[in-house]
C-alpha cells in the first residue's frame, strides 16, 4: 500500500467481493446486470432503429426532388419527418450517446465493476425497445404527422396515432430519467480511490453533465406529453385555448426539455471529442479544467435558454430579450471547448485514424453549426429564419455533424476495447469521407434555401420553386448527397459485424491512451477490475508512467502491454 | 510492469508557433477581409431575397445584424476549419518518429485562454448591443399605424380584414394589398390550429395562434408582389398554405378597397337556383370541392364529409346545420360555410363562389344520388 492514498479501500477485502459472471444465455445476453453487456444492447438498438429512421429521412429527401412531391402524398409524407425526427431524438442519438457510449466506457473509466443501480440500468434498457413498440406501432393508426415536436392543437388531429406518440415518448422519458439518476450515483459515488473530480476523465464529466439534465429536464417533457395523452384520450382541453387551454404552454413545457436535449446527445460527443483528440494527438488535452466546468456551464445554462425555439410563437416581447442574451452566452463555453481542441492539436504527433478523422471533422461541422445557431439567436434574425430550412440545416449541422460525428469517433475508439478486435481502418477512413461530404451536400444548401423563403415540413414546393428556380436543382442535390451518409452508416454496420470475427486482434491498449479501461483485457472481464485500481494523477500526461495502482496483477497477464498498435503514420485518405 | 522511466516533462520547443504558421495565418485573415467585403459591399440579393432594395423598414435593419455575423462567424469559421486542417497537416506523425514520440506536452496557456474568453465575449456583447437596437426597432420602432389589418389563419389559408370592409379577403383566391409608405400593423391570430405568417422579403414573421393576437409593424417601403407563405406546421396541406402579397401606391390601394367594397354589395343579390346546370356544377366541384369533399357516403371524409347522399341519407335526414336537406339550405353553406364538430367549411369568399358558381353546385349536389 502506498500511504496516503487509499485509506478506506483495502485492496484484499475488495478482491473478495467479485461475484461469479452470470450463467445461461438469457441472464448472460438478455437480461443482463453487466453495463458492458447493457451497452452493446443499446449499441444494437439504437443501430438497428438508426437504419429505420434514416431510411425515413431518405423518403422525405427523394419527395423533394420533385417540386409538386415525387413519391408520396402530404399526409404520408408528414408521417415519415414526424417519424425520422422522433425516432432519431428519443430512439437513436439519446440512447446510443448515453445509453450505449455511457453505460460500457463511463464505468470503466472511473475504475468501477458497474454501476450504482444494475437493475435498474436494466430496466432502463429494455423500456427502450417496449418505446420503440409502442412508437412505431402508430404507424398501423396511420402514423402522427405533425412534426416531431407534435405541437397541438394540430397534433391532437393525429388521433390514435397521436396519443401512441405521447405513450411512447412519456416511456422512454422514464428510462432516461433512471439512466440520468444511475449514472449521478455512480459518477459521484463509485470512482476509485484517488479518482478526484479533477482527475476524471473528461467523458466522465461530459456524462455528469448530460446526466444531470437527463435527471432535470425530462420530467418537464414527460408533464408536457403526459398532458397531451390526456387531451388526447379523454378530451382535458390542456392546450385547447377555446376551452382555457393555452397551446404555448406545450411549447414552453416542451422547449424547456428539449433544448437541453440537444445538450444531452451533443455533450457526450464532447467528451468523446476530448479522448480522441489527446491520444491520437500524443498529447495531454489542453485547458482540462476550462473543458470540464465548460460542460458543467453548458449544462446549467441549457435549462435558461429554452424560449429561443419561440421567438415568433407568441412570446412577450420583453421576454425575448433574456433568452436571446442567455444563448449568446451559451456560445462563450463552447468557443473555449473547440478553442482548447484545436490547442491540443498544436505541437502534438498526430495520427489519422478513423476515430481521429472523425474528431477533426467534428472541430469543423460543429463549429458551423454553432455559429448558424448564434444566428438563429439573434430575435431579429430569428424572425427571418424561423421555421425554415435554415434551422433544418443548422440543426443537422449540430446533431449529425456535432453528435452523430462524435458517436462515429467513439465507435472505433471503443470498440476494440469492447471485442477485443480492431475495427477496418480501411472501411472506416472510406466511411468518414462518405459521411462528411454527405453531410456537408446534405445540409449546406438548406441555409440558403432557408434564407430565400423555403419553410421546413413542406411536402411540396411549388410556389417556392416559382420564385426561387434553383431551389429544384439544390433539393435534387441534396438529396443525391444524403445517400452518401446512408452509405457510410451502412459501411459501419458491416464493419462492425465483419470485425467482430475478421479484425486485427486489439491487445489490451491498442491505441496507447491513458484512462483506466486500457489497463484491462479486451474484452474487460466480467468484474472489469480485478482489484480497484488507486488513481494518483491526471489521465493524460502521455510523457509520464500511468497514473494507476494496483493494476499490475492484470497487466503482467499481458506482455504485449505498453505496446502500441497503432497504424503506421500515412497521409490523410491513404488508407482508403 | 510496463510503466516507462519517470522523465522530466517534455521539454521539446518548437522556434515559434510551428512551420508555416504566420503565412496560413495571413492566408486566413485575406479570406476573412475577402469574406467581410463580400457581406458589405457584394450583392447578397441570392441568399436573403430583395436585400439590395429593402421591401421594408425593418429589412434593412435585419439585413444588417445578419450581414455582422456573417462577417465575424465567417472569420471565426475560416480561422477554425483553416487552423484544424493546418494543425492536422503540420503536427501531423510521420513515419519516421518513434512508436512512443510524444508531442509538446503542455497542459494550458492561462494567457491565451483568456484572450480566446475575452474577446469571443467582447463580440457577444456588441452583437448583443446590436440586437437590442434593431429588436427595440421592430417592437416599438413604428410611427403610429395608417392601416391597421387583421390576418387570421386557417386550414389552409389565410384570411385579411380590412377596416372598412365588411368581407373578408382570403388568400386563395385573391392577394394581401398593402399600401406603399403607410405605417401598417398587423394583427394575427388563428381560428383553428398553430399558423405562422411569413413573408420573406419583410423579414418579419409571426405565429397565428389561436386564443392570442400578436402583431407585426413595420412601413413598406417599395411596390412589388411577394410571396406570403405559412412556416409553421399547420396540417396535412400546410405546404400548399401561400399567397401573394402586393405592396402599390396609395392611390391604387384605395381604388382595390373600393372595388372589393363593390364586388362585396353585387355578392349581395339574390341566387336564381333555378338556373342551376348539374353539369356545369359537376366541373365546378372537381376544381373548388374535391380537396376536401368527394362524392361518396357521408362517412368517407377527406376534410369533409363525403357528399353522395347529402338529400337522401337516411343515417343523415339533416344537413350538418341541423336543417333538412333543401336546395335553399345547402345554398347557405355554401354562401356562409359552417363551422361544426366535424370541422370548418370555408365561406363564399374563401371559395371564391359567385352566385351562378352556387347555383351550379346546389344542381349538381341536388341531382346526386
Amino acid at each position: 500500500m502506498h500511504a496516503g492514498t487509499s485509506t478506506t479501500h483495502d485492496a484484499h477485502d475488495v478482491h473478495d467481493h467479485i461475484h461469479p459472471p452470470p450463467e445461461g444465455f438469457v441472464r448472460k445476453y438478455v437480461f443482463s446486470l453487466d453495463h458492458k453487456v447493457i451497452g452493446f444492447q443499446y449499441f444494437f438498438t439504437g443501430l438497428l432503429i438508426m437504419f429505420i429512421a434514416g431510411s425515413f429521412a431518405e423518403l422525405v429527401r427523394l419527395q423533394l426532388t420533385d417540386p409538386k412531391g415525387a413519391i408520396m402524398s402530404h399526409q404520408a409524407y408528414n408521417t415519415m419527418f414526424t417519424m425520422h425526427g422522433t425516432a432519431m431524438v428519443w430512439l437513436v442519438l439519446i440512447p446510443l450517446v448515453t445509453g450505449a457510449l455511457g453505460n460500457f466506457v463511463m464505468p470503466l473509466q472511473i475504475g468501477a465493476r458497474d454501476v450504482a443501480f444494475p437493475w435498474l440500468n436494466m430496466a432502463s434498457f429494455w423500456i427502450l425497445p417496449l418505446a420503440a413498440l409502442i412508437l412505431f406501432s402508430s404507424l398501423l393508426f396511420g402514423g402522427p404527422h405533425a412534426g416531431w415536436t407534435e405541437y397541438p392543437p394540430i397534433s391532437l388531429a393525429d388521433g390514435t396515432a397521436g396519443a401512441l406518440w405521447c405513450a411512447a415518448i412519456f416511456t422512454i422519458g422514464i428510462s432516461s430519467t433512471m439512466t440520468g439518476l444511475n449514472f449521478m450515483v455512480t459518477i459521484m459515488k463509485m470512482r476509485a480511490p484517488g479518482m478526484t473530480w479533477t482527475r476524471m476523465p473528461l467523458f466522465v464529466w461530459a456524462t455528469f453533465a448530460t446526466a444531470l439534465m437527463n435527471m432535470i429536464a425530462t420530467v418537464a417533457l414527460s408533464a408536457a406529453v403526459g398532458a397531451l395523452f390526456l387531451e388526447h384520450v379523454f378530451n382535458v382541453p390542456f392546450y385547447d385555448a377555446a376551452r382555457g387551454g393555452s397551446a404555448v404552454l406545450y411549447e414552453h413545457m416542451f422547449w424547456f426539455y428539449s433544448h437541453p436535449a440537444v445538450y444531452i446527445f451533443i455533450i457526450p460527443a464532447f467528451g468523446v471529442v476530448s479522448e480522441v483528440i489527446p491520444t491520437f494527438s500524443r498529447k495531454p488535452i489542453f485547458g482540462y479544467k476550462m473543458i470540464a466546468f465548460s460542460s458543467m456551464a453548458i449544462a446549467i445554462l441549457a435549462f435558461t435558454v429554452w424560449a429561443h425555439h419561440m421567438f415568433p410563437s407568441g412570446l412577450a416581447p420583453w421576454l425575448q430579450l433574456p433568452f436571446m442574451i442567455l444563448t449568446y452566452a451559451i456560445g462563450i463555453p463552447t468557443g473555449i471547448k473547440i478553442f482548447s481542441w484545436m490547442a491540443t492539436l498544436w505541437g502534438g504527433r498526430i495520427h489519422f485514424t478513423t476515430s481521429m478523422l472523425y474528431a477533426l471533422g467534428f472541430l469543423i461541422t460543429f463549429t458551423f453549426g454553432g455559429i448558424t445557431g448564434v444566428f438563429l439567436a439573434s430575435v431579429p434574425v430569428d424572425l427571418h429564419a424561423h421555421g425554415t430550412y435554415f434551422v433544418v440545416g443548422h440543426f443537422h449541422y449540430v446533431v449529425a455533424g456535432g453528435a452523430v460525428m462524435g458517436f462515429l469517433a467513439a465507435i472505433p475508439y471503443w470498440y476494440p476495447k469492447a471485442t477485443g478486435r480492431m475495427l477496418s481502418e480501411r472501411l472506416g477512413q472510406l466511411g468518414f469521407w462518405l459521411f462528411f461530404i454527405g453531410l456537408n451536400g446534405t445540409f449546406l444548401p438548406m441555409h440558403w434555401l432557408g434564407l430565400e423563403g423555403m419553410p421546413r415540413r413542406y411536402a411540396s414546393y411549388v410556389d417556392f420553386a416559382k420564385a426561387v428556380p434553383d431551389a429544384v436543382f439544390w433539393n435534387q442535390f441534396e438529396t443525391a448527397f444524403s445517400f452518401l451518409m446512408m452509405a457510410s452508416i451502412g459501411l459501419l454496420a458491416f464493419n462492425v459485424i465483419w470485425s467482430l470475427r475478421h479484425g486485427k486482434v486489439a491487445g489490451i491498449n491498442p491505441w496507447g491512451a491513458r484512462t483506466l479501461e486500457w489497463t484491462i483485457s479486451s474484452p474487460p472481464p466480467y468484474y472489469n477490475f480485478k482489484k480497484v485500481p488507486e488513481v494518483y494523477g491526471r489521465p493524460y500526461d502521455f510523457d509520464k508512467p500511468l497514473p494507476y495502482r494496483n493494476t499490475d496483477n492484470e497487466l503482467d497477464a499481458f506482455p504485449e502491454y505498453g505496446k502500441t498498435v497503432m497504424p503506421t503514420p500515412q497521409p490523410v485518405g491513404a488508407g482508403v | 510492469m510496463a510503466q516507462r522511466i519517470v522523465t522530466r516533462p517534455n521539454d521539446v520547443r518548437f522556434k515559434g508557433l510551428g512551420p508555416g504558421f504566420w503565412p496560413v495565418t495571413m492566408v486566413l485573415t485575406l479570406l476573412s477581409i475577402v469574406n467581410a467585403l463580400y457581406f458589405l459591399y457584394g450583392s447578397i440579393d441570392w441568399i436573403m431575397p430583395g436585400a439590395s432594395q429593402p421591401v421594408t423598414d425593418r429589412a434593412s435593419d435585419i439585413d444588417g445584424l445578419f450581414k455582422f455575423m456573417a462577417v465575424f462567424g465567417g472569420a471565426i469559421m475560416l480561422f477554425v476549419a483553416g487552423y484544424v486542417i493546418y494543425f492536422a497537416i503540420a503536427f501531423r506523425a510521420r513515419s519516421s518518429d518513434s512508436p512512443d514520440a510524444v508531442g509538446v506536452q503542455i497542459h494550458d496557456a492561462p494567457k491565451l485562454e483568456l484572450w480566446w474568453t475575452v474577446l469571443p465575449t467582447l463580440l457577444l456583447i456588441v452583437l448583443t448591443g446590436l440586437s437590442i437596437v434593431v429588436w427595440y426597432k421592430i417592437q416599438f420602432g413604428t410611427a403610429a399605424p395608417g392601416l391597421t389589418t387583421e390576418v387570421i389563419g386557417h386550414q389552409f389559408y389565410f384570411e385579411y380584414r380590412y377596416p372598412g370592409l365588411k368581407t373578408s379577403v382570403f388568400s386563395k383566391t385573391s392577394p394581401m394589398h398593402l399600401p406603399v409608405g403607410v405605417p401598417v400593423r398587423l394583427l394575427i391570430t388563428s381560428t383553428d390550429v398553430i399558423h405562422q405568417f411569413w413573408v420573406p422579403e419583410i423579414r418579419l414573421k409571426a405565429a397565428a395562434v389561436p386564443g392570442l393576437v400578436q402583431n407585426l409593424n413595420f412601413t413598406p417601403l417599395r411596390t412589388g408582389t411577394f410571396d406570403v407563405a405559412c412556416s409553421e406546421f399547420c396540417g396535412v396541406d400546410h405546404s400548399l398554405m401561400h399567397g401573394k402579397l402586393v405592396i402599390e401606391p396609395v392611390a391604387a390601394f384605395k381604388k382595390w378597397l373600393d372595388s372589393e367594397n363593390k364586388t362585396a354589395a353585387a355578392a349581395g343579390g339574390a341566387i336564381n337556383l333555378a338556373a342551376g346546370t348539374p353539369a356545369t356544377g359537376q366541373a365546378l366541384f372537381a376544381q373548388k370541392c374535391a380537396a376536401c369533399h368527394q362524392i361518396a357516403p357521408f362517412e368517407q371524409k377527406l376534410v369533409g364529409p363525403g357528399l353522395l347522399h347529402i338529400t337522401d341519407d337516411p343515417a343523415h335526414p339533416a344537413l350538418v346545420t341541423g336543417k333538412t336537406p333543401t336546395p335553399e339550405h345547402i345554398a347557405e353553406i355554401l354562401q356562409n360555410g359552417f363551422t361544426g364538430p366535424i370541422g370548418t367549411m370555408p365561406n363564399r369568399q374563401a371559395n371564391g363562389l359567385s352566385n351562378t358558381d352556387i347555383a351550379n353546385l346546389v344542381a349538381y349536389l341536388s341531382s346526386l344520388k
